[in-house]
């Protein structure tokens, strides 16, 4: 059986990401990308300090991607007689960011992004799908969900943790369903935050989780 | 793993030709030519698509319909795994000259999937992976999770990655490109060529030629641009890998290198190499110097082309090595083989610090 250990969903004024890092490295992170930077806060914001050696996953989903970085890059390349500044293309790719949040993550041991492509829906299902068939087999003994989104005027981090010990703040237990429930809630990218209110307030003993393109796949919750 | 996944399927577009049978053909034969790609002032060697000049978009639907149709008809609602570390920003970069300005992204990063899914004639899930040069063995990764955990039958994964001047320009400005051809594992090897390709496999539940018996991937954080030089995360996760299939490094019969030519990550991969199979090398290979290297699509390329080399028993020689490099102190292999191969060991090394490593097996 899996077990939810954390849900948390986070928002940040772009110009006020550097001083979140900051506050929860104690130290700056050098030309860390926006996405990076989320992506460090929330993992570390997942996992107290005494679960951070053991063998992670990361998987990552991004509307944006690193939208501002791919504008500043395609402006070097379309506008500019010379090649682009090489942190500019470092940037523009999400995969960099497993390399720089392992040192304070040593236990992370795999990372994936997975870039959307329809604004508004996500891709929960699957990672929590994945996780899950992870966990049973071993292969990590806890896997981090996120969904990051990097826009010009707001950054958001909406997590889950996940794994096979039920911790004193597990919050539910959680199953794979091969069903179609009608009721199901969607997969959205801040699903999270839905998932955080029915725990507070559940309106029912359990919810579902389904994709509008999976009708045979759920994701069932059900609170301890 | 609950249950075997097996490749059933596959189609490939690449500068060796548009089916697996025609390149695993071209690089018997030794077919390893190349074009160039002008950046500025400066040209590098570049493996195109053989494909008429004309806009990214519609160059872009030729190779995507053109792999659909290698496929076969697929049920409508087969699950997509689309990997690629560019999308469609060559469509963005064209864009961008036409309007001489900044224009406004999609919303949605990934927003290409669903032209692709379009041409594909697929309208069942999509899921997109961004991982840098392992791209393609995420994508088969979850795939195969879901196929093996009972939650899906069949899979389309596809691997994508078509000609841009961000990424070109990109790997340009940090050096790591060579200007004269792709080199692996010899003492002259002066950086990575770059290519484009779309390929597919078809991921199925059901028995077919060859199994997937071991996938991990992994990490190495020593640098956002290369592997630790010692090779050991690349040797530990291969290792996980093995144990995953349940051989040990003598089984393994052949290796696909990831060797790109790169002075680094070649020598981190043959340290790597040494801790795994000490004096015992398997066969090894490197297909980069006919394919060039497709990025996020090489995962899935370079598997397509190994197994149809593989099933026709006729295994190329590696292209570009002529001189050993007294550091790495491996050779690939130098001349054809009409081995059969029964286990292969595909190594993958991202750009960003991913690993993969994938075990194949004949079944039939």
């Amino acid at each position: 059986m899996n077990y939810l250990n954390a849900v948390l969903s986070q928002q940040h004024a772009p110009d006020k990401l550097p001083a979140a890092v900051r506050t929860a490295l104690g130290k700056p992170l050098r030309r860390a990308a926006a996405l990076t930077q989320l992506a460090l806060i929330g993992s570390l914001a997942c996992l107290p300090k005494e679960r951070r050696q053991r063998p992670t996953a990361l998987l990552w989903q991004s509307s944006s991607g690193p939208r501002l970085e791919t504008l500043t890059l395609l402006d070097e390349v379309c506008n500019g007689q010379a090649e682009p500044m090489p942190y500019d293309f470092l940037a523009s790719q999400p995969a960099i960011a497993a390399a720089q949040i392992q040192p304070f993550l040593p236990g992370l041991q795999s990372a994936t992004h997975f870039p959307l492509d329809t604004e508004g829906e996500a891709n929960w299902l699957l990672l929590i799908t994945l996780a899950s068939n992870w966990l049973e087999e071993g292969r990590y003994a806890q896997v981090l969900c996120a969904h990051l989104d990097s826009w010009a005027d707001t950054a958001t981090g909406h997590w889950l943790t996940l794994s096979t010990e039920h911790l004193e703040n597990s919050s539910a237990s959680l199953h794979i369903r091969s069903t179609n429930f009608p009721a199901a809630h969607s997969d959205i990218p801040n699903f999270p935050a839905h998932l955080a209110h029915w725990l507070q307030q559940p309106t029912s003993p359990m919810l579902h989780l389904q994709s509008t393109a999976t009708r045979t796949l759920a994701v069932e919750f059900a609170r301890i | 793993m609950k249950r075997p996944v097996y490749v059933t399927g596959s189609g490939l577009f690449c500068a060796r030709g548009n089916s697996p049978a025609k390149v695993a053909e071209a690089l018997w034969a030794g077919e390893c030519s190349n074009n160039k790609h002008r950046l500025g002032e400066r040209e590098f060697p570049y493996f195109s698509l053989p494909l008429a000049e004309g806009n990214w978009l519609s160059r872009a639907e030729q190779a995507v319909t053109g792999v659909a149709t290698q496929l076969g008809p697929l049920p409508a609602d087969t699950p997509m795994f689309i990997a690629s570390s560019s999308f469609q920003i060559g469509h963005f970069e064209e864009t961008r000259a036409k309007q001489g300005a900044p224009f406004d992204l999609p919303l949605a990063s990934a927003s290409f999937s669903r032209q692709v899914a379009e041409w594909m004639q697929l309208s069942g899930p999509r899921y997109n992976f961004s991982n840098a040069c392992i791209s393609g063995f995420s994508a088969i990764d979850a795939a195969r999770s879901l196929i093996s955990g009972g939650q899906i039958d069949d899979a389309i994964v596809v691997g994508l990655e078509l000609a841009n001047n961000s990424t070109l320009a990109g790997f340009a400005a940090m050096e790591l490109l060579s200007r004269t051809s792709c080199q692996p594992f010899d003492a002259r090897r002066d950086g990575l060529v770059l290519g484009e390709a779309v390929a597919a496999v078809r991921l199925s539940a059901k028995p077919g030629t060859w199994r997937i018996t071991g996938l991990r991937t992994g990490l190495d954080a020593y640098s956002s641009t290369g592997p630790d030089p010692a090779g050991g995360p690349i040797a530990r996760l291969a290792v996980d890998c093995l144990q995953e299939a349940k051989i040990n490094p003598a089984d393994i019969e052949l290796v696909k290198l990831q060797a790109a030519g790169s002075p680094g990550t070649d020598l981190a991969e043959a340290n790597a190499l040494r801790q795994i199979f000490g004096n015992q090398q398997p066969l090894l290979l490197s297909l980069k110097p006919y394919l060039g290297h497709t990025l996020g699509a090489s995962g899935i390329t370079e598997l397509v082309t190994l197994l149809a080399c593989l099933t026709a028993d006729r295994i190329p020689a590696t292209a570009g090595f002529k001189k050993v490099d007294p550091e790495i102190a491996l050779f690939p292999m130098v001349d054809r083989s009409t081995e059969h191969i029964q286990r292969a060991l595909l190594n993958l090394i991202g750009f960003g610090g991913g690993l993969a490593s994938m075990v194949i097996e004949r079944h039939r």
